[in-house]
Formats: C-alpha cells, sequence, structure tokens
C-alpha cells in the first residue's frame, strides 16, 4: 500500500508542477499580437515571439541572408526605428560601433516581443519566394552545370540580377542552407530562371546541386537580389568574366539583343583552358546578330592538346592589350563579374585606360 | 579532459554541415581541448610558432592569388593554384571573424606532396592555434606542413 | 516545534554568520565559474535568491502538509529536487522573456541552479532546523542575499586583478580559490555573532 502512495504522491506532485509550467510557459511565452511598422508606411500584424527575421519572412518579405537565420553570415542586419531590446551577445561580433550608434540589429536573431518600428530598402519588397521545379539540368563544362527552374508565378527582374537558392538538409547538413546565383537567363523569359552553378570542393549547395538534384525536384527560391545590371547610357561596355561568371553577362548581353542596344560592347572571357570554355557557339550567333559586340575568351593555361588559336594569357593581360590598341578616348563602363582578386586586377587595368571608378561596376560576392 | 561549455558549443559548430559541409573535426572524437594542446606540442617541439606557420602560408596564397586560378611558381620550390568562389565562412569560434571562401592548393616541387588550405584555416592557426581534426579533409598537421613548407 | 528565534535575525545569520558558501562551501561550482564577469554575476545572484526563497517556502508546505501527514518522509529528496527543477524551469521562461541577454549570459548555469547544492542545502536546513513558515521565508531570502553577496564580491575582486601582475600558474582558479579562502577566513569573524538556531 505504500508502495502505491508513495509512486502517487511522487507522480502526483510531479504532473501538477508539469501542468503549473505548461500553463506558466503559454504565459510568458505568449507576446499576443503585435504590430510591425516598416519605413513608417506600410503595417503588419504579427503573432509576436519569432526573430524578427522569420517574423517578416512570414510576412513575404525578406531580408537576404546567406546562412538562413543562424547568425553566422552577419548579413541580415535591419535598422529598427524603434526599442526592440538590448544588443544580443550573438550580434555583437557582426555590428561596427556605427551600426550599433544607428541602431543597426542582426534581425536573426532579435526577437519581436512587441511593437517594432523599422527600416529597410524599399527593394526589398521585391523580392518574392519562388516555388519552382527543376527541369533541365546539363553541363556545360568539366564542373559547371545549367540549370533551368520552372516558377508558377512570372519573375521580374533586371539583367545581373540573383537569386537564392535554398536546399534542404542532407547527409550531416541539418536544416536548410542558401546560397546566390546570378541569372543566366534574360528577363524576357519570365516563367523561369536559368543558373549555372559550379561545383565547389566541399560546397554544401554545389555539392547538392551537382550530386543530388533531379528534373523534377522542388525547390525553393527567393529573389531577386542585387545591383549588378546595364546602366542607361551610351557608352562603351567592357564586360570581363570567366566561368560561372558568364550568367549575369550573358543574361545582360541577351537582354540588350532583345532591346535592340547598339553600344559598343567587348566581353573578355577568361579561362584557363579549353575544358573550361563553353557557349562559345552561342557567343558567335550574338556575334552575328550585333554587329558592335565582340567576344573575346584568353585562356591562360592552354594544353598543347587544345590547339588554341585565339588569345592567350591572364585576362588582365589581355584586356590591358585590346585597350591599348583602341586608345582611351572612348567613353567607357566596366562590367566586372569573378573572384574579389580578379575584379580588383580589373580594376587597376580598367583605371589604367581612363575608366572612371564609378563606371565600374561588379557583382559583389557575399 | 573536461573543456567547458563554450568549447563544446564551438566543437558543435566545426562538425560537418555546421558551418562547412566536411567540418573542421573530420573523425577525430577528441575533445577540442585536446586537439589543440596535442598540436601545440607539436608545434613547440618543431621549434616553430603557430605565427610562423600560419605566416608562411598566407605568402603563399597572395602569391597564388596573382594567377587567378591559373598555377603560379613561388621561389622555384612550389606551385601554387588559387582559386575563389563567393560568400563566407564565418569563424567556427564564433567571434564574428568572416574568411572568404577561397581554395588554395600547394605542391612542394621535390617532394611532390601537396596540400589544400583556405583563410580560414590560416584564421584557425594563426588565432587560435588549431589545425583541425585528425581526419579531416583540410588537416594542417604540424609536422606535415614544417617538412612541406621547408620551415625547419 | 520550531524554535522562536526572531526571523530577522534567522535572515542576517544566515546572509553573514552562516554565510552558505563562504561558511558552509556550498555552491561552489557556478560561484567560481560564474564570478568572471560581475553583471552576469549579479543576474545568478538575483537569482540564486529568488529560488532559495521562495523554494524554501514551497518545500515548507511540501513537506509539512503532503510527505509528513502521509508518512512518505523519507521521499523528501527526490521530491525536493522535483520542485525545485520545476521552479528553476520557470525561472528560466521568465528570464529568457524578460531579459535574453541575461539568459544567453547566464548560458547552462541557469538550469544548473537546479543542483547547486546550495539550494538543496538551504532546504535541509530548514528542515533539520524545524523552521517554521515564516522562519523559513526569511532563512532562504537570507541564505540567498549571503551567495549573492558573496558572487558580486568576489566577481568585483577577480575584476580588479584581471590588469594585474600574477604569477602564471595562479592566473584563473588558482587566485580565484586564494581569494575564496581569504573571504572565508573573513566571514569567519562573524561566526558567534549570531545564532542561526
Amino acid at each position: 500500500m505504500e508502495i502505491i502512495i508513495s509512486a502517487l504522491v511522487v507522480g502526483g506532485i510531479s504532473a501538477v508542477l508539469a501542468a503549473v509550467l505548461t500553463v506558466a510557459d503559454a504565459l510568458v511565452n505568449n507576446y499576443g499580437e503585435v504590430n510591425i511598422t516598416v519605413n513608417e508606411s506600410k503595417s503588419y500584424k504579427v503573432k509576436g515571439g519569432s526573430t524578427l527575421l522569420s517574423t517578416l519572412a512570414g510576412e513575404k518579405i525578406f531580408i537576404p541572408s546567406a546562412c538562413g537565420g543562424k547568425g553566422s553570415c552577419g548579413l541580415c542586419k535591419v535598422k529598427v526605428l524603434s526599442d526592440i531590446g538590448p544588443i544580443l551577445p550573438t550580434e555583437l561580433p557582426y555590428l561596427s560601433p556605427k551600426e550599433k550608434k544607428d541602431n543597426i540589429r542582426l534581425s536573426c536573431q532579435v526577437k519581436v516581443k512587441g511593437d517594432v518600428s523599422i527600416e529597410i530598402p524599399e527593394e526589398l519588397f521585391n523580392i518574392r519566394e519562388y516555388l519552382s521545379t527543376v527541369s533541365s539540368i546539363e553541363d556545360v563544362t568539366h564542373d559547371i552545370k545549367e540549370l533551368f527552374f520552372d516558377f508558377e508565378e512570372e519573375i521580374r527582374f533586371k539583367a545581373g540580377q540573383y537569386v537564392q537558392l535554398i536546399v534542404p538538409g542532407y547527409g550531416d547538413i541539418k536544416g536548410e542552407t542558401m546560397r546566390a546565383y546570378s541569372m543566366s537567363s534574360q528577363p524576357s523569359v519570365k516563367n523561369g530562371v536559368e543558373l549555372l552553378v559550379r561545383l565547389v570542393p566541399n560546397g554544401i549547395v554545389t555539392t547538392y546541386v551537382h550530386k543530388m538534384l533531379r528534373v523534377g525536384d522542388k525547390i525553393r527560391i527567393l529573389g531577386p537580389f542585387g545591383d549588378f545590371f546595364l546602366r542607361e547610357t551610351d557608352s562603351d561596355i567592357i564586360f570581363i568574366a570567366g566561368g560561372s561568371g558568364m550568367a549575369p553577362i550573358r543574361s545582360i548581353v541577351l537582354d540588350m539583343m532583345e532591346k535592340g542596344v547598339e553600344r559598343n560592347a567587348y566581353y573578355f572571357f577568361g579561362a584557363r583552358s579549353k575544358r573550361d570554355l563553353f557557349y562559345l557557339e552561342e557567343m558567335k550567333e550574338i556575334e552575328s546578330k550585333m554587329p558592335n559586340f565582340h567576344f573575346i575568351p584568353a585562356l591562360s593555361d592552354p594544353l598543347p592538346e587544345d590547339g588554341w588559336e585565339g588569345e592567350v594569357g591572364l585576362i588582365t593581360d589581355v584586356v590591358d592589350r585590346y585597350l591599348a590598341v583602341q586608345g582611351d578616348e572612348a567613353s567607357r563602363e566596366g562590367y566586372l563579374c569573378g573572384s574579389p582578386g580578379m575584379i580588383n586586377a580589373c580594376i587597376s587595368v580598367l583605371k589604367k585606360h581612363n575608366v572612371p571608378e564609378e563606371k565600374i561596376y561588379y557583382d559583389k560576392f557575399g | 579532459m573536461k573543456q567547458t561549455p563554450d568549447f563544446d558549443r564551438i566543437q558543435e559548430n566545426m562538425r560537418a554541415g555546421s558551418i562547412t559541409g566536411p567540418g573542421f573535426l573530420g573523425d577525430d572524437e577528441r575533445n577540442l581541448l585536446d586537439i589543440i594542446r596535442e598540436d601545440e606540442s607539436k608545434v613547440k617541439e618543431l621549434g616553430l610558432t603557430n605565427e610562423t606557420i600560419a605566416d608562411k602560408l598566407e605568402i603563399l596564397m597572395k602569391q597564388g592569388e596573382r594567377g587567378f586560378g591559373s598555377p603560379v611558381k613561388v621561389d622555384n620550390r612550389f606551385v601554387v593554384i588559387v582559386e575563389e568562389s563567393r560568400g563566407y565562412i564565418p569563424c567556427p569560434f564564433r567571434h564574428g571573424h568572416l574568411s572568404k571562401k577561397v581554395n588554395v592548393n600547394v605542391r612542394n616541387i621535390t617532394l611532390k606532396e601537396e596540400i589544400d588550405y583556405s583563410p580560414i584555416s590560416i584564421h584557425l592557426i594563426r588565432e587560435h592555434g588549431f589545425y583541425q581534426g585528425k581526419g579531416s579533409t583540410y588537416r594542417l598537421d604540424p609536422e606535415m606542413l614544417a617538412r612541406m613548407l621547408e620551415l625547419i | 516545534m520550531g524554535v522562536p528565534l526572531n526571523p530577522f535575525v534567522i535572515m542576517i545569520a544566515a546572509a553573514l554568520t552562516s554565510n552558505m558558501v563562504l561558511s558552509n562551501f556550498l555552491g561552489m561550482c557556478s560561484f567560481i565559474s560564474v564570478s568572471r564577469d560581475i553583471k552576469t554575476a549579479n543576474g545568478l545572484g538575483m537569482a540564486v535568491t529568488f529560488v532559495l526563497t521562495l523554494t524554501s517556502v514551497l518545500n515548507y508546505i511540501v513537506y509539512y502538509y503532503i510527505l509528513v501527514p502521509l508518512n512518505l518522509v523519507y521521499l523528501r529528496y527526490i521530491v525536493f529536487i522535483v520542485v525545485i527543477a520545476a521552479f528553476v524551469q520557470f525561472l528560466e521562461m521568465v528570464i529568457d522573456r524578460f531579459s535574453p541577454a541575461l539568459y544567453i549570459n547566464l548560458g547552462i548555469f541557469l538550469p544548473l541552479i537546479t543542483v547547486n547544492c546550495a539550494i538543496l542545502g538551504g532546504v535541509l536546513f530548514m528542515i533539520i532546523r524545524e523552521y517554521n513558515l515564516i522562519q523559513s521565508l526569511f532563512f532562504g531570502f537570507g541564505s540567498g542575499a549571503g551567495w549573492w553577496l558573496a558572487i558580486v564580491a568576489l566577481s568585483a575582486m577577480r575584476m580588479r586583478l584581471r590588469e594585474k601582475d600574477l604569477p602564471p600558474q595562479l592566473v584563473g582558479p588558482g587566485i580565484t580559490m586564494i581569494i575564496i579562502g581569504i573571504m572565508a577566513l573573513a566571514f569567519m569573524g562573524f561566526s558567534g555573532m549570531l545564532p542561526v538556531q
């Protein structure tokens, strides 16, 4: 009898406490409905308690993030106009002293517990989430795949912009990962986007795309993002990009062709050897349709068996040679897509040929 | 040896799938603290410091960057290939340091050995004395580095 | 059958003459670990005081109104720990809600309050010394306040020593133990001043 009573008492006390805690949890962690005011004009009634990033995503406002809200990329900064609480230790490493003064917070770490007023760039309102289906996967080189994603809704973007591809967790990788890829399709193609994805050794997303993605898979895509696009002027255009950097340039060039833009344009495509070249036929076709467009591929380490008769050398040297031959009187703009190292080197070469730094545009990484 | 909860959290960040696909620990089952301590004593035995090793790795990387993906010969003893990708990797020690995604491949011409590393590896060695777990594809064993980079 | 001792006397005695951590050496591990930073130490001190005060009362009620009448006194350790654990869980929720910075700073040491021997120790002292409800309340508060005082004092001293030149082998746990020892010696000066039972 005693055993039963003692078991009942301990069980009973535990049960009562558990019940009390459950009620407390519902009360304490219930922040009720709160108002988020954006740019002092739009207002959203939301359920409090989640992070600012996810709460805004719930309202279809997508703050750029590369790590999916894990607090490791530092990209999801938002200017908060009202009091949202003290700066958390997890935000500190990513905020500069000026940002702290300007009330810029890491939206994936701050929780929305009361009414909040924030300020975000207007472009962010254009960003939508698209549910897409993979409709084609093709190899264009030994390490670059070309993929087309069919969208259910139309997408509107400027040639040169990029989207964020969201891949699900796989293997050891728990949770989703997001990475940015520029559109290689032009804006007139509205029912989806074409992306070029280069396999990065040990890359989380590129490995998934190259090894696991299949035609018919459903993938979420966010976008469009970015301020890399063709400026509407009459200047000559110098495009410099290699490898998967071809994507935004192809988008821009096709867009130019469709809109009948007749500016002088030179696309310098740098690669190591013949196996890294692709779209050569397509570029020749564009050249025949746009007499003012010139495609100049250059190899830095051609192999003897390539039988390469085109330009040889580092792309910066090739650009240098060409611009020297042309002379530097024409007004020019530069559009670069590549690694920061390559971009810096190209900027130096362009500046050497009188292209002002404000007229050099590049797709900033990261 | 027991380590503080902070180190436990950092070790979690280093696991496969957390920050990078393969992670920083390989199949090493030891505590992070033990891994660092053992490498620390090895580095001392070799008569080197974390700084000297990190500096050499960094110099080779800077030389290799001039090739933009093409091989660059350095000092007639090494061939370096540097490839960059988009994005950043945060340091697993979570103090806000972000490293660029760069793959550096260094081959010693005479010894015919090669290693792969990235700026985050250099940072981990220089600031944290962390050479990555045994079995990790990017483990830079101090003895191997000393021999391959001709530091001793 | 409690000893008719003035609750205020008990409270001050619990804080000073019979200080939980400096006289009874209870609650050491979070005492040493969290005393690195004054703000966090202050936060933990408050939390421990809060837990000690209220769990003393709660456990008093459970002991004298459930365990004793039902002859289940031998269950006291299990039941006390369950009550303390539930209470600390509640406290975690409240701190996370109202001060997420403190929640993150305390980290693992917030749930560790559950197994902080100072808490269980305080409750058991209350039972052993047969305090009544009011005495238990004041005892719990006093014990907590004494622990709070000790940890804030220790963290203040550790902060001042941070920039000073110490023999390298003593930095960290070494010097901390020495400081605690000296503090305990100082608190011995209070002994005998006020009776705790």
